[in-house]
């Protein structure tokens, strides 16, 4: 190596890492840090800052909106993850097939997760559409009752799920059918000439081989249902009467139609907690692979 | 009776990739509807088509401006991600120097943030900066891609060295080694990295919303989301709008579909 090279290292690696740096600091790493600052004030943008210690997050878990808009985000976690998870298994074990209906439904299957939130949440507000949407056309002709998929309370949320379902039910397809190629093909060979059949090659190869890329797409897919939003947003807007109001959308209009800046950034420091423990859980994998 | 049971198996998946075309199809044929025929009480498939609704989203809303607003963002973000995620990624791949494990990890520890939770404190800093309701302020906090860095670390690490120890005997600097011996060879890592960063910046949705205040500044989410606030029941007119919003990310899907798979197959396993 050149003395040349040597001499102008610390001035590459500054000159090389400062773009990044200054961005990733200014922007990810430094509002994290105010947030948790921000959370200990009242503050109404017009008043001045005032300290009130942990009073934002005692008042959170007795705030009815907030606790409603929790359970609302833990029931769409509930209820979407699995589905969601399953669908997507199922779409691997189909695309996973080296025919023409494999790599069709491969392309129909990850469609929807290309397009943005406002469009698919556009999409089927317009499908459950109360008078001229397909979902209630479809029941009609199969005479049956039309249903307030967005305005009736008790179903709404369901009807949320069901776009997210078909949105992003492609997204974990892709996971579990990486997972699934790197599974040798020896092996599937061996049961064969054992006499396995497809269920048990399913039951006893597959899935047991799948367990780390199964935890990584639940991790995930619970992740990312806790942060919902957009799709809610543009659906029901929180609607009908706050019951698929979820805590990003609560953190929202906290923050920016009451103006309550220091209430909002504790709710979002909650947030942030469950899901940093959240993923957390990915380190559980290491002990389970030295073994 | 195994027979039976494939053609069964068959029968269900054939159903599932038509349930899954559906809403696809039904948002391209309302948008090619008349308002009137939307109206009626029907699913009229039969129907004379009309690119009413493209002309009428171009002349009477804001959807050409939204779009453009959206190119803007998503291709100057994609190449600033690429340039500061690349050299970042070749100082933790190449050089040696103390502390470099402990700023690998400080990276990556971004991959554990959501973004959800820093809204309500960027509209702060970003309107302090005085660049509240710009395309920047809808740019900058995306940027730097903790994902991209990691993808790109560990593409470099498998270039092997002796190309550069050559160039650098012969006098060559860091940057020209990086420059035409790095990024040629990382062609394939970089478009995984872009295209990441594309799709991303395109379908951002929560922080445009949260960032631009006027409508002719609005990300064409943003635009497509108020649609229905301000065109309430012109249905026609509203999916023709998400058609259009969704010409880009279609093209791509086109064009490259095996390695927008790739690259979620990594970003998920890496994330």
């Amino acid at each position: 190596m050149s003395s040349h090279y040597a001499d102008h290292k610390k001035r590459d690696i500054v000159l090389f890492s400062l773009p990044y740096l200054a961005i990733y600091v200014a922007f990810l790493v430094f509002p994290v840090i105010y947030g948790v600052y921000l959370s200990f004030f009242d503050w109404n943008i017009l008043s001045s800052k005032v300290f009130i210690g942990f009073k934002n997050y005692v008042e959170a878990f007795r705030d009815p909106e907030f606790l409603s808009s929790f359970s609302h985000t833990l029931q769409f976690v509930c209820i979407s993850t699995p589905l969601i998870i399953i669908v997507g298994f199922v779409m691997a074990l189909i695309t996973i097939q080296p025919t023409r209906t494999g790599r069709v439904a491969e392309t129909v299957f990850f469609l929807p997760y290309m397009l943005s939130t406002s469009v698919v949440g556009t999409l089927w507000a317009w499908i459950f559409q109360k008078n001229y949407g397909l979902a209630n056309q479809v029941l009609k002709l199969l005479n049956l009752k039309p249903l307030g998929w967005l305005t009736d309370p008790s179903i709404a949320m369901t009807s949320i799920i069901i776009a997210t379902l078909w949105w992003t039910a492609g997204f974990n397809m892709i996971l579990f059918s990486a997972g699934m190629k790197q599974i040798p093909d020896e092996i599937y060979d061996a049961a064969k000439i054992d006499g396995a059949g497809s269920f048990t090659t399913l039951t006893k190869i597959t899935l047991p081989l799948l367990k780390d890329t199964s935890l990584l797409v639940l991790i995930l897919q619970v992740i990312a249902s806790f942060k919902v939003f957009g799709q809610v947003y543009v659906m029901t807007g929180g609607g009908p009467y706050g019951t698929t109001r979820v805590l990003v959308q609560y953190v929202y209009k906290t923050g920016f139609n009451y103006f309550r800046l220091g209430y909002a950034s504790a709710m979002s420091v909650i947030l942030f907690l469950v899901i940093l423990l959240i993923s957390s859980l990915q380190f559980l994998r290491k002990p389970d692979q030295a073994q | 009776m195994r027979k039976l049971l494939n053609i069964l198996v068959k029968v269900l998946i054939l159903c599932l990739i038509i349930i899954w075309l559906i809403p696809v199809v039904w948002l391209l044929v309302t948008s090619l509807k008349s308002e009137n025929t939307v109206m009626t009480d029907k699913l009229s498939l039969i129907f004379t088509p009309t690119l009413e609704n493209y002309k009428k989203a171009f002349s009477s809303t804001l959807l050409g401006r939204w779009l453009v607003n959206s190119l803007i963002v998503s291709v100057i973000t994609t190449i600033l991600t690429l340039l500061i995620d690349s050299t970042m990624a070749y100082v933790l791949a190449r050089i040696q120097f103390r502390g470099r494990n402990v700023l690998f990890i400080f990276i990556l520890a971004g991959m554990m943030i959501p973004f959800e939770v820093l809204i309500i404190q960027l509209y702060l800093e970003l309107t302090k900066m005085g660049l509240a309701n710009t395309l920047i302020a809808v740019m900058l906090p995306r940027l730097a891609m903790p994902i991209g860095v990691f993808i790109l670390t560990q593409f470099f690490k498998s270039i092997p060295i002796v190309l550069e120890e050559a160039a650098f005997i012969d006098g060559a600097s860091r940057f020209t080694v990086f420059r035409t011996i790095i990024m040629p060879l990382s062609k394939s890592a970089l478009f995984a990295v872009a295209i990441i960063s594309f799709i991303n910046a395109w379908n951002d949705f929560l922080w445009p919303l949260v960032a631009i205040s006027s409508s002719e500044k609005y990300t064409i989410t943003v635009g497509i989301a108020n649609f229905q606030g301000t065109h309430g029941t012109e249905y026609s007119l509203i999916m023709a709008g998400a058609v259009l919003a969704s010409i880009p990310q279609i093209i791509m899907y086109i064009l490259f579909k095996k390695n927008i798979v790739k690259s979620i197959a990594m970003t998920g396993i890496k994330e």
